[in-house]
């Protein structure tokens, strides 16, 4: 029985890895287009970066008074500036447009005399969007990041003058900012010092990509089961098979097996391919998630392991639906069209728990998502993950239970002669059966 | 000789379709049976019955005294089944699929044997090592044909084994056929539309139309019997008469 299940099993991965669609859509593609991606993202980035940042920046200054020249100076020292020497601002912008400069500062008539008056004074930006790029943005960005840095400074610099004239010892920045927030988080009774933003970002990045990924491989994988199962019923290869003396749970067992090999192969092809897309195309990122570690979420060994359980049973859960849904065909197309109907129940509740949780739903919407299996694999995933190891063992008997259903509900269709005549496409099948 | 197949009031509904209405013939060991009719007469389902893929709705089979539905997995050791237009797993090679298909039926130590005696069948030599993909239609029916003969089963049904081939392929195959019926210990069970090769290779046949057995008997009776120079014009005769 072992000998006849393992040659079943081996038959099956030979033919799916060395089907060059598979081969590349879910093993190579992940391993080779990923990373290109990432990297072209990076490189991209990188070189924007560098070029947005080492971009000149215009200035169009009207105002000719002392405090401009001080702004001016300032922006000097910490960058290339252009002065403009225009007669006017649309000829100034004429000439931004001209030599394609990312940003023109326009230090408008009476700014100095604002400055020196005490009045809110105001400069205008002019961002030079020539090809309509995100990275355009950066040299306006740049230039808006300097002017608060000098104006931070400028304000500190007036309240310590006035501090001192009326000899108050308050601290400046404690004066033009007297409350300072500091978040901490409390999870589980842990107090993490830490904002609730990062945290959230953390365990969505960590708790939900996940399950997202393994969605999008549970939706290869039964994809690939239900086109493995009508090329067999096309090329006739299971009636072969069916007139073996092999028992049918075996024929199944050897094609749920074969097809899991595979879909665990594309899991980790795709896992390692999108980790190394993540860390080429955040490589400029200025705010990565808190290390998992440092805030105290980090997995334990139970908790992997049940991570592991639910990525398992998931995946035999979606083979066994597909196998069973795609006896019903007799092509191809026809079970790919088929089994795509099965994107919702996979699909839905991952984007939905993505942005909120279970019990923030309507209660009717609420038990709906609880039917769906997949629901649980989300729920269960993010339990396991936080230490609610009941929650996890719940989901994973509910996956359990189901896929059992359905692997019965596919071990009595192979049992059956609706292998061999089909449901749909029957008009075919029927002419063919002379 | 004892009787290899016996099919007693098949009927077989899909539906409201009936497919075999009271269908009934014999198969004596060691014989070459063929089954002959038009498309949609039967054939097929006869056949995939006897191979134990269908069930009938009424009536039975038995293959060497075996129920085909109480004792399915006992007539699976005793056949090799070649499905009408039928491919192989494209992804294997030849060699591949032959030892694949050993392994159901040899024990490890015979398998070499096994695989050995499909490649003498196939005649398709170091074609064997290359992705059956690769293969012609003519190419991929040898190895179906030596895939259903190398286990050297006591009863292989045949369903149109040379539908849509050359001359040299087809030629192949029959000849295949007759050496292993002449070797021995193997009765042969088919369907086929061309009269020629139902001549060539059949002991016997049954004329079946609409789902119905309308002639049986060997080809020289069946011409006697209507007068005819050739089995497609008994053939013509019986269905006009039927």
């Amino acid at each position: 029985m072992v000998r006849i299940l393992l040659a079943l099993m081996v038959k099956e991965v030979k033919e799916l890895v060395r089907d060059p669609k598979i081969l590349l859509g879910v093993i190579l593609m992940p391993l080779i287009l990923f990373p290109i991606m990432g990297s072209a993202i990076g490189v991209s980035q990188e070189s924007a970066v560098r070029a947005a940042s080492s971009s000149p920046i215009a200035i169009y200054n009207e105002d000719k008074g002392e405090a401009s020249k001080s702004l001016i100076g300032f922006l000097e020292k910490n960058c290339t500036v252009i002065a403009f020497e225009a007669s006017s601002l649309e000829e100034a912008l004429t000439e931004l447009d001209k030599e394609g400069y990312p940003a023109l500062l326009h230090i408008p008539l009476g700014y100095s005399a604002n400055i020196t008056s005490g009045r809110k004074a105001m400069v205008r930006i002019y961002a030079n969007l020539r090809d309509l790029t995100i990275t355009e943005t950066v040299g306006a960005e740049a230039a808006a990041n300097l002017i608060n840095i000098y104006s931070y400074q400028a304000s500190l610099s007036r309240i310590e003058r006035l501090l001192g004239e009326v000899g108050a010892t308050y601290e400046a920045e404690a004066v033009r900012s007297p409350i300072a927030i500091h978040y901490s988080s409390l999870i589980k009774g842990s107090l993490i010092e830490a904002p609730p933003q990062s945290i959230i970002g953390l365990v969505i990045s960590q708790s939900v990509l996940l399950p997202v990924l393994v969605m999008v491989m549970l939706m290869f994988a039964i994809q690939m089961a239900a086109t493995s199962i009508a090329i067999e019923k096309e090329q006739k290869t299971f009636e072969t098979l069916m007139t073996l003396p092999i028992s049918r749970i075996a024929i199944l067992a050897g094609k749920l097996g074969g097809s899991i090999v595979v879909a665990i192969l594309g899991s980790i092809a795709y896992m390692m391919g999108f980790s190394f897309y993540m860390g080429s195309a955040l490589r400029f990122a200025s705010q990565m998630p808190l290390p998992i570690g440092e805030v105290g979420l980090s997995p334990s060994p139970i908790g992997l392991l049940l991570l592991g359980c639910i990525i398992f049973i998931t995946l035999v859960s979606g083979l066994a639906l597909a196998i069973s849904i795609a006896i019903f065909t007799d092509s191809v197309r026809a079970a790919q069209s088929l089994v795509g109907v099965l994107v919702i129940p996979v699909v839905v509740p991952a984007i939905i728990l993505m942005f909120t949780s279970l019990e923030n739903l309507p209660a009717g919407f609420r038990w709906i998502l609880l039917v769906v299996p997949y629901t649980h694999s989300i729920i269960s995933s993010k339990a396991a993950l936080l230490g609610d190891y009941f929650r996890a063992f719940g989901g994973i008997l509910y996956i359990s239970i189901f896929t059992g259903s359905t692997l019965y509900i596919a071990s009595r269709l192979f049992s059956t002669e609706r292998i061999i005549t089909s449901r749909i496409g029957f008009r075919r099948s029927l002419r063919t059966q002379e | 000789m004892g009787i290899a197949v016996e099919a007693s009031g098949l009927v077989k509904n899909y539906g409201r379709i009936q497919a075999l209405r009271g269908c009934s013939f014999k198969v004596e060991e060691g014989e070459v049976f063929g089954l002959i009719g038009p498309n949609g007469a039967g054939k097929t389902t006869a056949l995939r019955i006897v191979g134990t893929l269908l069930k009938p709705t009424t009536g039975w089979v038995k293959v060497f005294g075996v129920d085909t539905v109480e004792g399915a997995s006992e007539v699976r050791k005793m056949i090799g089944y070649l499905p009408e237009d039928a491919g192989a797993y494209p992804n294997l090679s030849g060699i591949e699929y032959l030892r694949f298909m050993a392994g159901f039926y040899a024990r490890r130590s015979d398998i070499d044997a096994v695989v050995n005696e499909g490649i003498q069948i196939s005649g398709l030599g170091e074609r064997l090592v290359e992705r059956i993909r690769g293969y012609s239609k003519g190419m991929t029916r040898r190895l179906l044909l030596a895939r259903a003969l190398m286990m050297r089963p006591r009863l292989a049904i045949l369903d149109d084994p040379t539908a849509g081939l050359d001359i040299i392929h087809a030629h192949h195959i029959r000849v295949k056929i007759k050496e292993y019926v002449e070797k021995g210990g193997l009765t042969v069970l088919l369907s086929s539309h061309n009269m020629l090769e139902v001549e060539y290779l059949c002991d016997r046949v049954a004329l079946i139309d609409r789902g119905i057995v309308i002639e049986e008997g060997r080809p020289e009776e069946l011409k006697d019997r209507y007068g005819a120079e050739n089995l497609e014009k008994v053939f013509l005769e019986a269905t006009r008469v039927g």
